[in-house]
């Protein structure tokens, strides 16, 4: 006979738990954990115009893009609750690390403020996709979450600027920090993320240019930035990808022990893929400028139809697989990835080709921006890190609310645009040098986003906030010219989408979390 | 065949005796070596270590019977060579009375009013079952008179009887058997086939820690013999209940060999766990399929308070008590032997169109989207004229054999009996492959020995199952091989496997034939040692020790395949390792005493038990093995997040349980009957542990009464019962009241290095057990000399403090629950089952059928929330308070679009563009607008008015039984390919059951036009959760057919076999039902109709259909 009090075997209790300096650092860890994932990075690229999710990857990606959506979507409360999970990680542990008394006192401060930061980031992420949402500094109860309402959005807000300004002040400079700690949260992390969201806000470009300002000009004292030699490399390249100090704030990963998948469902079929989730757009294809400088529908911009990926933006090829495309295989041989099937040559690997039957790409393209040569089974599993926050964005959210003040002039163009441009591998003037005063500097500056954070999840985030999402989003998305060459001058149709901006502009809030809570109210014209 | 003059030259046989003071069993053994008789007693009526003195010389058997009858006080009968000492009958006994409660063979059963046989005409004849073997010990007597025999061991029996009474009327009856009247007019020889009957007022029911006369069960007790799972070629016992009870719901959600099949009794009562208690020969919580079925004596199912109180915390959803054979004492060694062998055929229900056809569709869906074609017409016609490939389901399975054996020994002498039996199972899968397939291999030895006062009983069982199959995922395999157009094939000329487009990945031909295997090797050993000792005649005392021991081993491998031209399986050389063992032990003491005082009869009894259990286990997986061996090599490396140690998978509970139950009736017309059990449980914290289930019952047979007598030949039994009492369920995993936090690897990376890191569980201190308050109301009717037996039955159910997680909190808590006790369920239903008996001279028949209805209803979800809503793929499951606990949810469809002007004026989605063919909604609150405010409830998951019947039919040594099993109502929600046409691109064909879809010259089409995955019609046709993925799963199945013939006993007598049978038998041979691509058996729940359950995607390896023969040999 066994006692009726009996212990699991593999758990702590609640008393026992804090006590142990060990146990403190991985409940840290577990907010880390919770900071973001892959797929939500990944898929919300087709959430815009850049590319297109199947139905049945990227949980709803397909059903929001298209506009046709009710409330009731499973994505909305999905996120809703991956979100509000990490912060009560994050509440968790600042509410009992005091209990831990071995821990120095600096210690606990520093791993206060790295939670204070997440849980600041998981607030940013509810307020861009919600607009106003309950704001929580403490654990609550299950009671009080039934009757919390949403606080508005200026007050989130107020709330993410204090608490990262807070934490600014104690969090270390990445240069201040040992290597053994690198991937943590710094203070320049802190202060990329409040210019972020001052940039997002729309009105507040003064703040977003000190911001950055003191980003680009006192590295000394918020850590050294810069950007990596080459784009690729910050991407796929392990060494440079994980010590570069581009990377501002990113998810990390191991090889092999903590990895992520997608690749398994956007590489080329060919190279060990299984089906293609999310494909990229025409439309993202034709956004890459040319080596000129030019659009592609400028005059005199030299481009061919019937060539249409020769002297583009290098950035193209380091993002996109397209017909012909040469594919480096991991072992450093390379491969020719056929993907128009009316370009194939016969007797040739038919695996990548675009039918609209078939598993592969629905757009004639496939993805090579993060593509990791040192994939490890099972599946295409990948130790690379994702970046959320990059040098790059830094210089570009600097040049935007420069213009946006009417501050645009040669020496900001020459310290954000034209670095990015030659890292990219620019090297005709007409791209490297400042266009002037008479050019469509806002376009040119939002190109440029699309084109060097393409695949990087900030598009949606863009079109959103520029309100140029029911344009962009009220229309075919395309795929390469393999379709009826009487519809929409042979460009496949992959997607249909609808954008409503007297509501899509935000997401709703999740009925069934209204319907346990009624002091939440819903968003306009859900 | 004995004669008259031999018994007379028997009787004649002289005896010398001389003993003092001796044991009687050693007084009947010195006379049973003089004269040819044997003696028959049963040790609860004759106490044979008395000891006794009896001097003669040269005497007649029937003066030394008298002088050791007068000492022994009890009644003595000569039968033919058999002696039969037995208690003092009391006053004029009717042949209901005839068998007592605890007695073991039929023979001890006989009643002895029948010493008188001086009369003029001799009357013999032989009785036999309704497959033609004889019933030994059945007592024939003449109506109205104290005349009467038994038959002997062949069944034979010889009546005299007085030459007046030719004209009369023989009564035969044995126990099991429905008694039956045959008038005499004037024959000599009378041949009489009994037919068994389940009902038989005085078979012993066994009921929980003790038995019960049938006569005196108060509670809703169904019994099911071992003669409804008999012969049957179905591979575990539930499987072979499925059917046989009423309420007694079998499920499955995939049928491929080695799974366990969904089983509840009287519908779901609660949102967790349904599964009933299983109690295995006393011991609780035995696995259900992996008994031997053919060991099986009886089983019992206790459905109401009244019955299964005694078993408290864990009774609420009813309680299945199995019961072994045994060996009879007094009978020599018995071998039977019965095997079956046949082949197991998949019936594959649907087909995808011809390849040319499908390049058409697929074109016409392209078009309707306004997307080019993808075929040209020149490739359509290289279609049909080069024919369809052969990548279709019906080329990964085969037919595969299914054969089972089984051999079993039984006997007893006076003090002992034995039972010993083995039996072999071998079903093999299905699957193209090698060797896939499940065996199961069943020893069990029965053993009992009377040591004076004190009976000894041993069980010990032993199991072992072997259950080989492929390394992927049944359902996935289906889907890959079905999914794909006839354009394409599974291997080249060179045996290439191939992939295309369509399964770019993975060849399922390929995965089953060289991509490795999953292996089970599991072992149970089953032991249970108890000892009665009757302290007084009265009171008895038990001590039971028992338990199953498991260990349990998992050997998985995956191999790596390439495909041509692209694709592979396996390239990381999966190797898994898992290992568990458990042990459960179970210890009862239990007090009974029984008393009769002249009308009044009480039987009390109270017991207590201690139930613990103990599981461990480990896994190791390793990844980038040697791809010859799955050993370690260089590179190899070892899953962290799959393997775990013995820490990672320890879970231990104890349960601490006293229980008890007071009978009393008066004069076997009124009953009453109170239970309880107080159990307390490890899982609940120390104020919580504790649960007390009381149950109460009542019982009237009013066909005792004085008032029924004259109509007793119509209404033979009436009996009334009713039921009230709270049962418990504690289904909920340990450890649950106590929050905990847990380490975990992995969680992060610093530097490229893994970090580990530190989740929470939330516990609820407060937890405790489930409360069902169960009513239950009863009737048995026997009519006709209970040729016809009806029973019916009422239920309702309320169960509170359901464990269930709490979905009052918004998910911005931003955590996870345990279980609370928050929820309620009522569940009613009735059941009802009828038995007709047709016995006739050379046909006899049996009909009997099974009917029940339960309905459950919501009544409190969790503190305050009323609704939880769980979208499911396209669909959603709605559980909301009033309504059934699971049930669909979504769209109704009105029809379709047909043309522009119904495109204007009628409601669609917001920005839905729909265009003619498209599916219309109806807007249920007519607002204009199709919206979440426009779903309803679709259906109910659950089955209603399940159904069994059963025809069994006998003439001469010809038998025949047809099982017909169903489910009277029930809705399925499906979704996938074999719904939607070329589903969300990963289909890529059509199947023969979609082509009625709309076209203008086709408006009322079964379905939508075709469009293409990610067009507005498909979203509005498709991605919307309506009605278009409901299916009526009714259904009505010939469950079984058994034609069999014995071989009459002449000739099988002369090989030394008593009994020969032979017999064709047929399983799933046919099935009505309006569910044509689908199964109707397949569900997509488990045992609670759980929201988590995914989405039927008509993907579940299927139900063969068996085609075999037996043989049942009895030597």
């Amino acid at each position: 006979c066994k006692k009726l009090d009996l212990a699991p075997t593999d758990r702590y209790t609640e008393l026992t738990f804090w006590q142990s300096d060990e146990n403190v650092n991985n409940a840290l860890n577990n907010c880390y954990n919770g900071i973001y994932n892959s797929g939500l990075v990944f898929y919300n690229e087709g959430l815009s115009d850049n590319a297109v999710a199947k139905p049945s990857s990227g949980n709803g990606t397909s059903t929001i893009a298209s506009g046709n959506f009710t409330p009731t979507l499973d994505r909305f409360r999905s996120d809703w609750a991956f979100y509000y999970g990490g912060i009560k990680s994050c509440n968790i542990f600042l509410e009992n690390v005091d209990k831990n008394t071995t821990l120095p006192e600096a210690t606990k401060e520093r791993m206060k403020a790295e939670v204070r930061f997440i849980r600041a980031w998981h607030h940013f992420n509810l307020m861009k996709w919600y607009g106003d949402v309950p704001l929580l500094d403490h654990d609550i109860t299950p009671d009080e979450a039934k009757t919390i309402a949403r606080t508005p959005k200026a007050e989130v807000e107020k709330f993410i600027s204090d608490e990262l300004d807070a934490v600014a002040a104690i969090l270390p400079a990445n240069t201040q920090y040992d290597d053994a700690d690198r991937g943590r949260i710094t203070k320049g992390a802190a202060l990329a993320l409040k210019a972020r969201m001052l940039l997002y806000d729309g009105d507040k470009m003064q703040d977003v240019v000190n911001i950055c300002e003191q980003l680009i000009n006192n590295q000394a004292e918020n850590g050294t930035y810069g950007l990596a030699a080459n784009y690729s490399d910050l991407f796929s390249n392990m060494d440079v990808n994980k010590t570069s100090n581009e990377s501002i704030f990113a998810l990390q990963y191991v090889p092999t022990l903590r990895t992520w998948g997608d690749y398994f469902d956007f590489a080329p079929i060919s190279a060990g893929a299984r089906t293609t989730g999310l494909s990229p757009t025409q439309e993202l294809v034709n956004s890459y400028i040319m080596l000129n400088g030019k659009r592609i529908d400028e005059a005199g911009s030299g481009y061919d139809e019937n060539d249409p990926y020769s002297g583009r933006d290098p950035r193209l090829t380091a993002t996109i697989v397209y017909d012909q495309y040469e594919w480096k295989n991991p072992d450093g041989s390379t491969q020719i990835i056929y993907i128009n099937e009316a370009k194939r040559p016969t007797g040739k690997d038919s695996s990548n080709v675009y039918s609209n039957a078939g598993q592969g790409t629905q757009t004639g393209y496939y993805w090579r921006k993060y593509w990791d040569p040192n994939h490890t089974p099972p599946g295409l599993s990948s130790g690379l890190n994702i970046h959320l926050i990059r040098y790059a964005e830094v210089l570009l959210m600097y040049a935007e609310a420069k213009n946006a003040l009417g501050q645009m002039t040669g020496d900001v163009w020459n310290q954000t645009i034209r670095p990015l441009r030659e890292r990219a591998g620019f090297t005709d003037e007409g791209a490297l040098d400042y266009p002037g005063s008479g050019a469509d500097m806002t376009a040119i500056i939002r190109n440029e986003r699309r084109s060097e954070f393409a695949m990087e999840g900030i598009r949606i985030d863009d079109i959103r906030r520029w309100k140029t999402a029911e344009t962009v989003l009220n229309e075919w998305a395309h795929g390469a010219k393999y379709g009826d060459p009487t519809v929409d001058n042979g460009y496949i149709r992959a997607q249909l989408r609808v954008f409503d901006p007297s509501k899509h502009y935000l997401w709703p809030i999740p009925p069934a979390e209204i319907s346990l809570d009624p002091n939440l109210s819903q968003n306009p014209n859900y | 065949f004995q004669s008259p003059s031999r018994q007379n030259s028997r009787q004649q046989q002289k005896i010398n005796l001389h003993a003092k003071d001796e044991k009687l069993s050693v007084i009947l053994d010195k006379i049973e070596k003089q004269v040819a008789y044997v003696f028959v007693y049963s040790n609860d009526d004759v106490n044979a270590t008395q000891r006794i003195s009896v001097d003669v010389n040269n005497a007649d058997i029937t003066d030394v019977m008298q002088i050791i009858s007068k000492q022994i006080d009890k009644d003595y009968e000569v039968v033919n060579d058999k002696i039969i000492l037995r208690s003092k009958q009391k006053g004029a006994t009717n042949s209901s009375s005839q068998s007592a409660a605890n007695t073991m063979s039929n023979l001890e059963s006989a009643t002895t009013y029948f010493s008188h046989q001086q009369a003029d005409i001799v009357v013999n004849g032989k009785v036999m079952d309704d497959k033609g073997a004889p019933i030994s010990g059945a007592s024939v007597t003449l109506k109205g008179t104290k005349t009467g025999t038994i038959t002997d061991e062949n069944g034979n029996y010889t009546l005299r009887i007085a030459d007046e009474q030719s004209t009369g009327t023989l009564v035969f009856s044995s126990v099991g058997f429905t008694a039956r009247e045959e008038p005499i007019n004037g024959r000599k020889a009378i041949n009489i086939t009994l037919v068994a009957a389940d009902n038989a007022l005085n078979d012993v029911v066994v009921v929980g820690y003790s038995t019960q006369k049938r006569s005196s069960v108060t509670g809703a007790v169904d019994v099911v013999g071992h003669k409804a799972l008999e012969d049957r070629p179905v591979t575990n016992l539930t499987l072979a209940l499925q059917g046989t009870s009423p309420n007694l719901i079998i499920q499955q959600n995939n049928f491929e060999p080695g799974q366990s099949p969904n089983l509840n009794i009287r519908g779901l009562g609660t949102l967790g766990d349904n599964t009933p208690l299983v109690v295995i020969d006393g011991i609780l919580g035995g696995d259900i399929n992996l008994i031997n079925p053919n060991d099986v004596a009886t089983i019992s199912i206790l459905k109401d308070a009244g019955a299964a109180a005694i078993y408290g915390s864990r009774a609420a959803n009813g309680v299945i008590l199995i019961t072994t054979k045994k060996g009879s004492k007094n009978t020599k060694p018995t071998v039977s032997y019965s095997g079956n062998y046949g082949i197991q055929s998949p019936r594959i229900t649907y087909k995808p169109v011809d390849a040319w056809e499908n390049a058409y569709y697929k074109n016409v869906s392209l078009v309707n989207s306004g997307l080019a074609p993808a075929y040209t017409p020149e490739q359509i016609q290289a279609f049909m004229e080069n024919g369809n490939g052969d990548w279709r389901v019906e080329n990964i399975v085969h037919d595969a054999p299914q054969q089972s054996h089984n051999i079993t020994v039984n006997g007893g002498g006076a003090n002992s009996t034995y039972l010993l039996s083995a039996g072999y199972l071998n079903q093999q899968n299905n699957f193209v492959g090698p060797d896939y397939g499940y065996k199961r291999y069943n020893v069990r030895l029965n053993l009992s020995n009377d040591i004076g006062k004190l009976k000894l009983n041993t069980i010990v069982s032993y199991t072992k199952v072997q259950n080989k199959d492929h390394s992927f995922n049944a359902g996935t395999l289906m889907v890959d091989a079905s999914r794909v157009p006839l354009y394409y094939s599974f291997q080249d000329t060179a045996g290439n496997y191939l992939t295309n487009p369509v399964s770019a990945e993975l060849n399922p031909k390929g995965i089953l034939e060289k991509g490795g295997y999953r292996k089970h090797d599991d072992d149970e050993f089953f032991g249970n040692f108890s000892a009665e000792y009757s302290i007084t005649k009265d009171l008895k005392v038990r001590g039971l020790f028992g338990g199953t021991i498991r260990s349990n081993n998992e050997f998985d491998r995956v191999m790596p395949i390439s495909f041509t031209p692209g694709g592979s399986y396996g390239s990381n050389r999966d190797v898994g390792n898992v290992n568990s063992k458990s042990l459960f032990t179970n210890v009862q003491l239990i007090a009974q005493y029984t008393k009769e005082f002249g009308n009044h009869n009480i039987d009390v009894l109270v017991g207590g038990s201690n139930e613990s259990f103990d599981s461990k286990g480990s896994a190791l997986f390793m990844i980038l093995t040697d791809p010859a061996l799955g050993i370690p090599t260089t590179g190899t490396t070892i899953d962290p997040a799959r393997s775990y140690t013995t820490n990672d998978a320890t879970t231990e509970t104890s349960l601490n349980s006293l229980f008890g139950r007071v009978s009393y009736n008066y004069n076997q017309k009124y009953f009453a009957e109170f239970n309880f059990r107080e159990d307390a449980s490890s899982k609940f914290a120390a104020g919580n542990r504790a649960g007390f289930f009381p149950s109460g019952s009542l019982a009237w047979r009013v066909s005792e009464e004085d008032f029924m007598q004259n109509i007793r030949n119509s209404i033979s039994n009436l009996k009334l019962r009713a039921s009230y009492g709270v049962l418990g369920n504690q289904n909920v995993n340990a450890y649950q009241y106590q929050t905990t936090f847990f380490n975990y690897p992995n969680a992060y990376g610093f530097n490229n290095n893994v970090v580990g890191g530190a989740g929470y569980t939330l516990g609820n201190p407060d937890l405790t057990w489930e409360r069902a308050a169960t009513f239950n109301a009863g009737v048995d009717a026997g009519f006709f000399n209970d040729r016809l037996s009806v029973s019916f039955d009422y239920f309702d159910k309320t169960t509170s403090d359901i464990l269930y997680q709490r979905e009052d909190v918004p998910q911005l808590f931003g955590a996870g629950f345990p279980s609370y006790n928050v929820a309620k369920v009522r569940n009613r239903g009735w059941e009802a089952k009828a038995t007709y008996n047709i016995p006739g001279k050379t046909v006899v028949q049996t009909i009997s059928a099974n009917i029940a209805d339960n309905l459950n209803e919501l009544l409190e979800l969790t503190s305050g929330a009323t609704e939880q809503v769980l979208g499911k793929e396209e669909f959603q499951f709605l559980r909301r308070v009033g309504q059934p606990i699971t049930m669909y949810y979504g769209y109704k469809r009105n029809g379709y679009f047909q043309n522009l002007d119904d495109l204007k004026g009628y409601p669609k989605f917001a920005n839905q563009v729909v265009s003619p063919g498209d599916v219309k909604f109806v807007d249920r609150n007519g607002d204009g607008v199709i919206d979440d405010n426009d779903k309803f409830i679709l259906g109910n998951p659950f089955p209603r008015y399940t159904f069994g019947f059963t025809y069994t039919i006998a003439v001469k040594g010809f038998d025949m039984l047809l099982f017909v099993q169903g489910v009277g109502k029930r809705d399925a929600m499906i979704r996938g390919e074999q719904v939607e046409p070329f589903h969300v691109g990963y289909g890529g064909t059509m199947y023969t059951h979609q082509t009625d879809f709309w076209t203008p010259t086709n408006p009322d089409a079964k379905w939508p036009k075709l469009s293409e995955n990610g067009s507005a019609d498909n979203a509005n046709n498709y991605r919307t959760g309506s009605d278009i993925f409901l299916f009526n799963a009714a259904y009505a199945r010939l469950k079984n057919l058994q034609v069999g013939y014995t071989i009459p006993q002449r000739i099988t007598s002369k090989a030394g076999m008593s009994k020969v049978r032979i017999y064709f038998t047929g399983q799933n041979l046919l099935t009505l039902t309006k569910l044509s691509f689908l199964d109707p058996e397949i569900t997509e729940f488990n045992n609670n109709t759980a929201l988590s359950a995914g989405a039927n995607s008509a993907r579940a390896y299927f139900l063969p259909v068996f085609y075999g023969g037996g043989i049942d040999i009895t030597f």
